[in-house]
């Protein structure tokens, strides 16, 4: 079984970012989180199946360098091929990603994509669908689990409210996944910095698609929340604290 | 890892740190588990660990979570008939294997992780770690603009970053300037100085956290390091100079009972009874009992009482050693924090404050008073914390 996990950057909220009409510019960026857990449940299915997995890191030319320590962390947990794909532009919609992905996947023969859900700057999660769509096989997210039973693919999919339900699949298939069935595995400094070291990246040029039909009007940083600190002694505290909630209707 | 990778990664590790080669003289006479905080709570004490590894069972030792079951209190290695360093070889490397299983406790992990990307544990922007001399109404000179001070001044992640442990770093700092000392910090310069680090067994990044801070720390020039940070104080004297990095280095306990005199005038006069928590790494690992307490007792209306576990007989907040990172874990294992079992201890025997001299203290201890219903009746407070308040009175 062939094995692919996507693994995109972010802007790391750690950092403040700068916010302009018509731009965004994080200070620096982080491995998305719901994409380092669908690597780790690839990594965790080729403990359970001996599945070979290849790890596609995607970068721009403006954060490239950034992706080296995540493909590193994956080379150091056991994945077997690195890919870094360095996209064209920084700014771009997940459609036009999705597209050129695609294209990129189609004859790569992988038996499963697996993606993270969602990412803090993609929340309605849509990569893994478009993914499927464009290369025109089944899709299954909000996955928490995936196996292999007598051959067959069989993934555990929140449904919301504790229930779980299980699906079977057929391949190849995308699957985009919530959160790996263990915590991430943690790698110690001198382990990632050696499989960095060591680590063999192919680079690959992506050109986008351009699709009309959604503009970016401005982007807006929301007004900081109005924060009232009540101080004084009990009685004094619960006598503003009614006031206050009169004021706003509450009571 | 098979055992045998373990057992031969164990070995050339602990082959590395002084004095190791003690490990061969363990008699199991059983000191070390009968002095441990957590003692009762594992499986492993120190003595069954060595025999675990003697007996190449080590793999049954990192499943049984034991080797972070330690606070690093130096207890063990210091009662210890045959000197083995328990505490800064035979844990820290079993530590580390369970680093490179890729399973220590999730906390902990956390703290590690953001330690590497943003040079603390707090997951914080180096850029705001100077943020805290914007909050004082004195000026606190950054090193890169004075580029030449007498003390330098290293607050360390709890002292930059925590919200408690700045009202330290501010008070020490407030008393600094107001004895008119000749300091500055590094400000976002400055990154964790890791001994935590050094001893959860995460040795490689250790290493690189202290090669990255040498060479910050060469780039000005400065007599001494203070630092009220007790594990900052025990890397910088203990374990930066193997790395070639020689300066004196002052704990605050040290820096005060020096300026012990000219504080006398300042003092006014304060009406508590205080009682004094030896934290580990500035007593027990360094030797440092009577400067905190001749400070304390200097300070008029101040009423001194002793707790009964002291000096090198005293027990751990519970923080160090990566301890302030493992409390979930750790409340798994034993019913009574050590924090709790302090804060209950001052209480009985009077004290309305509990003194300390090290930042992790003072979060641990203010959250066993919330867990033991002692909020109100008992304070925490760095010893810093109250000098600037007789200075202020």
């Amino acid at each position: 079984m062939r094995i692919c996990a996507v693994l995109r950057l972010v802007p790391d909220l750690v950092e403040e970012l700068e916010v302009e009409e018509n731009e965004v510019i994080p200070f620096r960026y982080m491995p998305n989180e719901r994409d380092e857990h669908a690597v780790e449940e690839a990594l965790i299915l080729k403990e359970k199946t001996g599945a070979e997995v290849e790890v596609l890191g995607i970068a721009d030319p403006d954060n490239e360098a950034d992706i080296d320590e995540g493909l590193g962390m994956a080379a150091a947990k056991g994945a077997d091929k690195l890919y870094k794909v360095i996209l064209d532009r920084p700014s771009y919609k997940r459609a036009e990603l999705a597209k050129a992905l695609a294209e990129f996947l189609s004859d790569k023969n992988y038996d499963l994509i697996l993606t993270g859900i969602q990412a803090i700057d993609s929340f309605a999660g849509n990569l893994g669908g478009m993914l499927a769509k464009n290369l025109g096989i089944p899709y299954i997210g909000g996955v928490v689990e995936v196996n292999i039973s007598d051959g067959e693919v069989v993934v555990k999919k929140e449904l919301g409210g504790g229930l779980l339900a299980e699906y079977r699949l057929s391949t190849p298939a995308v699957v985009s996944i919530v959160s790996a069935e263990r915590p991430l595995k943690f790698v110690p400094f001198t382990k990632l910095r050696q499989a960095m070291k060591k680590a063999e990246i192919e680079e690959v040029e992506l050109e986008l698609p351009e699709f009309e039909g959604i503009e970016v009007v401005r982007y807006e940083v929301p007004p900081e929340p109005e924060i009232t600190l009540i101080e004084g002694d009990v009685e004094e505290v619960a006598d503003k604290l009614i006031e206050a909630l009169k004021e706003i209707s509450v009571l | 890892m098979d055992v045998e990778e373990m057992l031969e990664t164990y070995f050339e590790r602990i082959g590395e740190i002084p004095n190791s080669d003690r490990f061969i003289q363990c008699i199991q006479c059983g000191t070390c588990g009968g002095s441990c905080p957590y003692g009762m709570g594992t499986l492993f004490t120190p003595r069954r660990m060595i025999l675990a590894v003697r007996a190449g069972i080590v793999d049954e030792v990192l499943s049984s979570g034991a080797q972070w079951l330690c606070t690093s209190c130096f207890t063990c290695s210091l009662r210890c008939p045959s000197q083995i360093p328990i505490t800064d070889a035979i844990i820290p490397a079993l530590r580390e294997l369970s680093l490179l299983e890729g399973n220590p406790p999730e906390e902990l992990a956390a703290a590690l992780m953001n330690i590497a990307r943003y040079g603390n544990s707090f997951r914080e922007s180096p850029r705001k770690r100077d943020k805290w001399i914007k909050e004082v109404d004195f000026e606190v000179p950054l090193i890169s603009k004075k580029k030449k001070a007498e003390y330098l001044f290293v607050t360390e992640c709890f002292g930059a970053y925590h919200r408690r442990c700045k009202e330290i770093t501010k008070a020490f700092a407030k008393v600094m300037h107001i004895l008119g000392v000749d300091f500055a910090i590094l400000g976002n310069e400055e990154r964790c100085i890791g001994d935590l680090v050094r001893l959860c067994g995460e040795f490689g990044l250790f290493e690189d956290l202290v090669e990255k801070n040498i060479r910050v720390f060469e780039k000005y020039e400065f007599d001494k390091i203070v630092t009220h940070d007790a594990h900052a104080y025990n890397a910088l004297l203990r374990e930066y100079p193997k790395f070639g990095f020689e300066k004196e280095v002052v704990h605050h306990t040290q820096f005060l009972y020096n300026e012990l005199e000219k504080l006398k005038e300042l003092f006014g006069k304060l009406d508590y009874t205080v009682t004094y928590h030896d934290s580990c790494y500035v007593g027990r690992r360094n030797g440092i009992y009577e400067e905190p307490r001749e400070v304390l007792k200097a300070i008029p209306g101040v009423k001194f009482v002793e707790m009964r576990r002291i000096k090198e007989n005293a027990l751990c907040c519970g923080g160090g050693g990566g301890g302030v990172w493992l409390d979930s874990f750790i409340k798994e294992h034993i019913k009574e924090r050590p924090a709790e079992s302090r804060v209950k201890e001052a209480a009985s025997v009077g004290a309305e404050v509990l003194v300390t001299a090290c930042t992790l203290d003072v979060p641990m201890f203010e959250d066993a008073l919330k867990v033991t219903g002692l909020e109100g009746q008992l304070e925490v407070k760095d010893i810093s914390e109250i000098v600037l308040e007789a200075i202020e009175s």
